[in-house]
């Protein structure tokens, strides 16, 4: 692990810009936090941004609000603290309390860095990984934060790869799956991408502790322009993810959704009704049932959640709803869905709907985590 | 036709559009999503993929000149040619759907923003490999998007130190502009009858239903080309007015060697202002909402008085140019308003999560 030093001034630009979030508000009394369920970021009725603490049935119990569009959220059950990542290519992480009201932390990736909004905790809670951008190379490295020295930066290892997105700790606590999606990006270009006709995405596992490459699966041939964004794993350890395809639309590949392992070669998921191009080729998240049985992905653009059995890598249900990008474990084998429209709605791994509740004027950003 | 002319077209069509909707006429019936789309391709897309492909066609025949006489004059008409062309392009880099979508095109016509300098470094390597394979049909398409289109073009017709002409310093560089020249015809024309074609994207966009692979509805046609729309000014935003802004983004202006950062920003804004025109979404607003109306008219009215840069655009109706602050903000406001509040009264639902990828 190298050490790094954080240029104080652009931690401190990075705190003036996030100086909406100094306050908090919220809509029940101290102690809400053993009632929270979910945690999403949102677009608010007034049109500002923030983080959402809700109960299972839906109810907003507290709002943290942010300066700027966040993306998703690192909790540590253990601990109750929670962060949020910026929206790539933001540079901003902010870290509250679930469990009880205090000013929020703000800490930045520091110089030559940003965000590309996801992140994960070590299994003690002591550390944090983020997924981030060395913007002078383009290559993807993961930072290493001290939580208990205030999100001190403390190291960085590589990611392998260029833009990586979502990271994930796995269930060995010892891993990091990051998901490379190959694409090159700067803060001057906006969200523009650089390199879509060399980009080589890929899924590198990477020692947590250690920092070194344990396997690295590249796509390439005819997947080569499927960025490899977001990831889950399931009951076996297998690592399943969900690309968005950069290429030409008429070259879209059927399937987007796929597993792979450290011994485990690259398999796309068994063909089913709605290829690759039905889901317009864009898996916004995937999340894996409790029971680590079923994976879900979500493709907002076409507006379909697809459930997948990993026994089988077979799709065992598809359901419908408009702008549906959040997803996060219910039960044994349920699964939550949140939408750009306010909707967040339980559903079975067979499509089955069980309930749905909408929020007025409130507009789910892509990820919904679920405090376990 | 000149740079300036080029833009005074736009806005006085702009203007003539402008001035006939605030004349005190009945509300209007609200535009359905199928007439949306119908006007948007007839009107805006159809017309404006043309004239790109129409000025486009020019090009090989004014780099030729050049590099047959190199005469100023044949520079300066290469110069206005080109000019023409990138103008053309502004009005349609925002429509990232179908066939500008496909097979890279976009970035191949213009690889902008470049702030890792790939053209420079990707045409030097072009340069020095002096292969003249290179001139041979597609193989300029095989090569790096960097090097295809009009950024490169510019770059070869700016070198001062080996300015474009006969002379043997200047062969193989012709070679290149030629092959670019013609690499941009070839693009252009695949755009335009990519959409225009028997069943290509127009009639997609005409035709949606359970048999239409990417549009099932009228609504979902017209949410595409509102899409389009919010692309558009938020490229113009982060990339065009941010950069002065925030002293953090370092990036050149579009097209700077051949000082059209201006013309190209009152381009853009024309062309959004046009298409945005073509929608009608304001024929969907209640009477209690009609506010939304006058704001969107004060901010086009505020961005096409400034010349992007902070100054006043050459036919400003405001004495105080707009910083380019009062644009950035002006431009997310007028994003989120059609976003979130125009879409959504005419009955488009645009996405919060379906917008851009991530």
């Amino acid at each position: 692990m190298s050490l790094m030093a954080i240029d104080r001034r652009h931690l401190l630009l990075g705190t003036l810009a996030f100086v909406g979030a100094t306050s908090l508000r919220s809509t029940v009394s101290l102690g809400a936090g053993s009632d929270v369920a979910y945690v999403t970021a949102a677009r608010l009725a007034n049109g500002s941004y923030g983080i959402l603490l809700l109960n299972s049935g839906g109810k907003i119990l507290r709002e943290v609000p942010l300066s700027a569009r966040g993306h998703d959220i690192a909790i540590n059950p253990r601990s109750g603290r929670v962060v949020v990542f910026a929206r790539r290519p933001g540079a901003f992480a902010v870290a509250f309390e679930m469990n009880r009201e205090s000013a929020p932390q703000v800490f930045t990736p520091g110089e030559g860095r940003h965000y590309f909004g996801h992140g994960t905790f070590s299994r003690d809670g002591r550390l944090l990984y983020a997924s981030e951008n060395d913007i002078a190379t383009g290559m993807g490295v993961i930072g290493i934060y001290d939580v208990g020295r205030n999100f001190k930066k403390i190291g960085e290892h590589s990611t392998f790869g260029m833009g990586p997105h979502e990271i994930m700790l796995l269930a060995d606590g010892k891993t990091i799956a990051a998901g490379n999606g190959g694409l090159d990006t700067t803060p001057e270009a906006g969200r523009e991408n650089l390199n879509t006709e060399t980009m080589q995405p890929s899924l590198a596992f990477v020692g947590a502790e250690s920092g070194n490459l344990i396997a690295k699966h590249e796509m390439s041939g005819a997947l080569q322009s499927l960025s490899l964004r977001h990831v889950t794993q399931d009951a076996h350890g297998v690592v399943w993810f969900g690309g968005q395809w950069e290429g030409s639309p008429s070259e879209t590949p059927p399937q987007i959704v796929g597993s792979v392992g450290i011994d485990r070669r690259l398999k796309l998921i068994e063909p089913f009704a709605k290829g690759g191009d039905d889901l317009k080729g864009y898996i916004g998240a995937m999340a894996a049932s409790n029971d680590g049985r079923f994976i879900a992905a979500s493709a907002p653009k076409a507006g379909h959640v697809v459930y997948v059995d990993t026994q089988t890598s077979k799709v065992v249900g598809i359901s419908d709803l408009k702008d549906v990008c959040g997803l996060a474990p219910e039960g044994e084998t349920d699964f939550a869905a949140s939408s750009g429209f306010g909707i967040i709605r339980y559903e079975t791994a067979r499509a089955s709907v069980i309930s749905e509740q909408a929020l007025q004027d409130i507009a789910f950003d892509n990820h919904l985590r679920r405090v376990s | 036709m000149s740079v300036r002319k080029v833009i005074s077209a736009l806005f006085a069509a702009v203007g003539f559009a402008a001035h006939a909707a605030s004349a005190d006429l009945p509300p209007p019936e609200p535009v359905s999503h199928a007439a949306m789309v119908k006007a948007s391709i007839e009107k805006y897309i159809i017309p404006h993929v043309d004239a790109l492909k129409v000025s486009a066609a020019q090009l090989p025949a004014a780099v030729n000149a050049v590099c047959t006489t190199g005469s100023p004059a044949a520079s300066k008409a290469l110069q206005d040619q080109f000019d023409k062309v990138v103008l053309a392009y502004a009005g349609v880099d925002f429509l990232r759907f179908g066939p500008m979508l496909e097979q890279g095109r976009r970035e191949q016509i213009s690889f902008w923003p470049d702030p890792r300098g790939f053209v420079g470094r990707q045409l030097r390597l072009l340069l020095l490999s002096k292969d003249d394979k290179i001139a041979e049909p597609g193989a300029l398409g095989k090569q790096s998007a960097a090097v295809q289109g009009l950024p490169a073009l510019e770059t070869l017709m700016h070198d001062q130190d080996a300015p474009l002409g006969p002379g043997e310093t200047a062969r193989y560089r012709c070679v290149v502009a030629r092959a670019i020249a013609a690499n941009i015809v070839r693009l252009t024309t695949e755009v335009a009858d990519g959409w225009e074609k028997p069943g290509g994207w127009a009639d997609k966009l005409l035709n949606p239903g359970p048999s239409n692979d990417t549009y099932k509805s009228a609504s979902e046609s017209a949410v595409e080309i509102v899409k389009a729309l919010i692309v558009g000014v938020s490229l113009t935003s982060d990339l065009q007015v941010k950069p002065q802004v925030d002293p953090k983004v370092k990036l050149a202006p579009p097209y700077q060697k051949s000082g059209l950062q201006k013309p190209y920003y009152a381009a853009s804004v024309g062309s959004l202002h046009q298409l945005y025109d073509t929608l009608s979404l304001e024929t969907w607003l209640p009477p209690d909402r009609l506010w939304m109306k006058d704001w969107v008219s004060g901010t086009w009215r505020t961005l096409e008085s400034s010349d992007g840069y902070g100054g006043s655009a050459d036919h400003a109706k405001r004495e105080d140019p707009a910083t380019p602050r009062e644009l950035f903000d002006r431009m997310n406001g007028l994003r989120n308003m059609i976003a979130n509040r125009l879409s959504v009264a005419a009955k488009l639902t645009v996405g919060f999560n379906e917008l851009d990828g991530d």
